[in-house]
């Protein structure tokens, strides 16, 4: 069931590009800077940040910049998958309700724009790690693994929130919260060492800032990945994977008659 | 040979009489158990259909035409009983599904056509005709939301009809146009359905029905009234529909 799944998905791979497309290209078609808008997003929540951050707060890391710009696009990537998500079902009711296709096609291709959307912010990084000279070395290899496993992680966390979503419509306020407070869970803009010791313990639980902490560690600091947490993230990757799924497909055949 | 082949099926829907569509709602209501009404939509429903065949279908409003093209395309799922299909069905049961307001006409030939099965190569190739067939080829790069629903029409339909479809589900969709574009539709259909193309068509044109289809389906308030020549079925319906 699961193979024939994976050559269902692989069929309408067309499907699944053109509807990541379509989002991808609409975000931008009506503003005036158009893709640069992309750019500039990103570029001013860092200056922000950069500048309450490093000068008043005074957080102590090495190469704070990079550091606080790898965490905004990743974190960005989670929060843009998983709320696009929401309305991936239901707020498509004409694609549920007048044709058929297999119905995670819709959350997986939110996933996808999201990832497009964060690969092409990743040109504003990749020019500041030019600008600042940062060596990099071969453990820069592991990243797109990691940003599989990140992939893995939004796309399980999605599926659960489209499928909720299309029966419970409070399931987006609650997870507007839950973003809030996780983005001060994760290491986004300060180091998880800014905690006190024992809400260090739990926090290092939280897959986000395990994903977030080993990217950085195989780009900023040449490091070779820390294979406790390594292999924790693949864990919680097929964990949260196929719990997605499981939940996403018994919600799935009534989607059609809620919406 | 039978293609599709339906048996005993069923299908209930369950219609709260409050909805809860949100976890507060359900939470807060866990004391009252939630009271439904039943629709019993579709009624032991037994037919089959051959290849090539020609079938229509008439019935009420409500008597379960556009549940039973819905189950068909997969979209609803039986509550009992069984579907068998045995090659690909394409549902026509609202044209222009996907279409992006944003886009221009190429770009929502695209989206359209790969909704609807189209491989980007054979979009690649058929877009200019597409367009031609529609009459739109000057506005090739003009976005959707400068066009009449007419001409959106039009695009969506020569879009669909490039689908190269084994089976083919219609609900209705030729109501939408002028007198000019269902002349047009219905030429397509007689040409599909010369090529050997399956077809499955909901239609309150009793007219269009007695001269498309070979046999033809009588539901009645979810029951299979009839199935079986299209005059015979015609006359039931008449003479159910008068008293």
């Amino acid at each position: 069931m699961l193979f024939q799944h994976i050559k269902d998905l692989y069929d309408y791979r067309n499907l699944i590009w053109v509807l990541a497309w379509v989002e991808f290209k609409q975000r931008y078609k009506n503003s005036v800077l158009g893709y640069f808008w992309s750019l500039l997003e990103p570029l001013l929540m860092f200056a922000v940040l950069y500048i309450v951050f490093s000068n008043l707060m005074r957080v102590q890391v090495e190469h704070y910049q990079l550091f606080l710009l790898q965490g905004i696009i990743m974190w960005s990537f989670f929060t843009r998958s998983t709320s696009a998500s929401l309305m991936a079902i239901a707020g498509k009711p004409q694609l549920v309700k007048k044709v058929y296709f297999p119905r995670d096609i819709l959350v997986i291709s939110g996933c996808i724009t999201a990832l497009l959307m964060s690969i092409f912010e990743s040109i504003v990084f990749l020019a500041f790690l030019l600008f600042f000279g940062i060596p990099l070395s071969v453990n820069i290899a592991y990243l797109p693994i990691i940003i599989f496993l990140f992939f893995m992680i939004a796309l399980g966390t999605s599926l659960v929130l489209a499928a909720l979503n299309v029966y419970y419509r409070d399931i987006q306020y609650i997870w507007a919260l839950v973003l809030q407070i996780g983005f001060f869970a994760t290491p986004v803009i300060f180091p998880l060492s800014v905690f006190p010791p024992y809400l260090l313990k739990v926090l290092s639980y939280n897959p986000l800032a395990q994903v977030i902490f080993l990217a950085r560690d195989v780009t900023l600091y040449s490091k070779v990945p820390n294979m406790a947490s390594f292999l924790f993230v693949i864990f919680i990757a097929v964990v949260v994977l196929v719990f997605g799924y499981v939940i996403f497909t018994r919600l799935e055949p009534r989607f059609a008659e809620e919406l | 040979m039978s293609i599709i082949e339906v048996e005993h099926l069923h299908k209930i829907f369950q219609i709260p009489h409050e909805k809860r569509n949100t976890l507060f709602k359900t939470l807060t209501g866990l004391l009252r158990p939630a009271s439904y009404e039943t629709f019993h939509a579709l009624k032991d429903i037994s037919f089959s259909i051959e290849d090539g065949e020609m079938l229509g279908i008439i019935g009420q409003n409500g008597s379960g035409k556009s549940t039973l093209l819905k189950i068909l395309a997969r979209i609803l799922v039986p509550t009992s009983g069984s579907v068998r299909v045995r090659k690909r069905i394409t549902p026509f049961l609202e044209l222009g599904v996907g279409f992006n307001q944003d886009f221009t006409a190429a770009e929502n030939i695209r989206i359209y056509g790969i909704i609807m099965g189209l491989s980007p190569q054979e979009i690649d190739d058929k877009s200019d005709y597409i367009l031609e067939f529609a009459g739109l080829t000057k506005f090739r790069d003009t976005k959707l939301r400068n066009f009449s629903s007419g001409m959106q029409v039009r695009l969506a339909f020569s879009t669909a009809i490039q689908t190269n479809p084994e089976i083919l589900l219609l609900d209705e969709v030729l109501a939408v146009g002028d007198m000019d574009f269902q002349k047009k539709c219905l030429t397509v259909l007689e040409q599909f359905k010369n090529e050997g193309v399956t077809i499955i068509f909901v239609s309150h044109d009793l007219d269009d029905i007695s001269e498309h289809c070979g046999r033809a389906m009588l539901l009645n308030h979810g029951e299979l009234a009839m199935i079986g020549e299209t005059r015979d079925v015609i006359v039931r319906y008449q003479s159910t529909a008068m008293i």
